[in-house]
């Protein structure tokens, strides 16, 4: 299981991950976040709505409230060209440190 | 069943947001835990237990709402700071500056008054003049911005805060590094800076801004109220 403090860093780069196939909104992001990576990480209602307000301020994501099939108001969130930007450095600098770390516990194991 | 929508507005009455905001905000989140609610039911489990555990993806509602708060109004403070202060601040210092720099290119002359013991004093009158309209424009910009009786003030007179930022910057310098000159006559000429183009300066720009605070406070106080 990953830790609380690797969880929060990763936590923006799952979400710009997941939303990069689509709109979604809150409920279905953690569900999928969850499913995608065999549940090693959770987002509860109150870790992932103040990080998504936040990373909307931010103008990475966009929220828009949509009508479902059912005729339930949802709020949406989709990746903005900002946020796609940074996907890609973030993606590259979190596999530089898992890589990093990976060389690091393999020597050490040797 | 329980009302999700009520719960989740019971929960963050104290969220402090625009009303607009704050709906959306419950109805946003009263959507996730009844979504998650009916999943669990979905799943088979007896509808108090699914409730239970729906409500366990809050375990602190007063720091969710501490959060949410945070979230939303973090990145607000810079746009706020930027259109109250530095904004009218910068365009106050802009527009004395190319003033003096056309008043110097069309040739007008600074009066020179001597005082005794300070040398010289110059004093560009027209530009002089001028600097209240600057001074009143920068606080009243700040004030449409909701800007505080402080960001007003200094924006009002920012040009005359970035100079007394040079002096301050320049006096140790050349103490230290200029030896040619004899301290007393440095000493007279850094009093003649600091009275020529800071305190008088930073007087007819204050009797600009002043007046737009004094004529508006009630106005300040109602936009701060709005934006927080």
């Amino acid at each position: 299981m990953i830790g609380p403090g690797i969880k929060r860093g990763t936590a923006e780069l799952a979400v710009l991950s997941v939303l990069e196939g689509g709109a979604l909104h809150g409920y279905e992001m953690a569900r999928r976040i969850e499913q995608q990576t065999k549940g090693a990480l959770r987002f509860t209602l109150a870790a992932l709505y103040p990080m998504l307000y936040r990373m909307e301020q931010r103008g990475w994501i966009r929220g828009a409230w949509e009508t479902s099939s059912n005729g339930r108001r949802r709020r949406c969130y989709r990746l903005t060209p900002a946020g796609r930007k940074k996907l890609s450095p973030l993606r590259k600098e979190w596999s530089e440190l898992f890589e990093a770390l990976r060389r690091l516990t393999k020597v050490t194991h040797a | 069943m329980r009302d999700w929508q009520e719960f989740v507005q019971s929960k963050l009455a104290g969220l402090r947001l625009a009303p607009g905001e704050k709906a959306e905000v419950i109805e946003e989140l009263a959507a996730h835990l009844q979504e998650a609610y009916e999943k669990l039911c979905g799943r088979g489990m007896a509808e108090e237990l699914a409730m239970q555990k729906a409500m366990l993806q809050v375990p602190d509602w007063n720091a969710l709402q501490g959060h949410i708060h945070a979230a939303k109004k973090r990145e607000d403070e810079m746009p706020n700071r930027v259109r109250q202060l530095w904004f009218p601040g910068f365009l106050t210092l802009t527009l004395s500056t190319t003033l003096l720099m056309i008043l110097q290119k069309q040739g007008w002359q600074p009066r020179i008054i001597p005082s005794n013991g300070l040398g010289l004093m110059l004093f560009y009158v027209p530009w002089l003049a001028v600097l209240p309209l600057f001074g009143a424009l920068g606080a009243y910009l700040s004030l449409r911005a909701g800007g505080s009786t402080r960001a007003m003030l200094f924006s009002g007179v920012f040009p005359v805060l970035t100079l007394v930022a040079c002096f301050f910057v320049i006096v140790p310098f050349s103490l230290v590094i200029d030896r040619s000159v004899a301290l007393h006559f440095k000493i007279e000429g850094f009093l003649n800076v600091l009275i020529g183009w800071v305190l008088v300066p930073g007087a007819a720009l204050l009797a600009g801004a002043l007046p737009v605070q004094i004529l508006h406070p009630r106005k300040v106080d109602s936009y701060r109220v709005s934006g927080s």
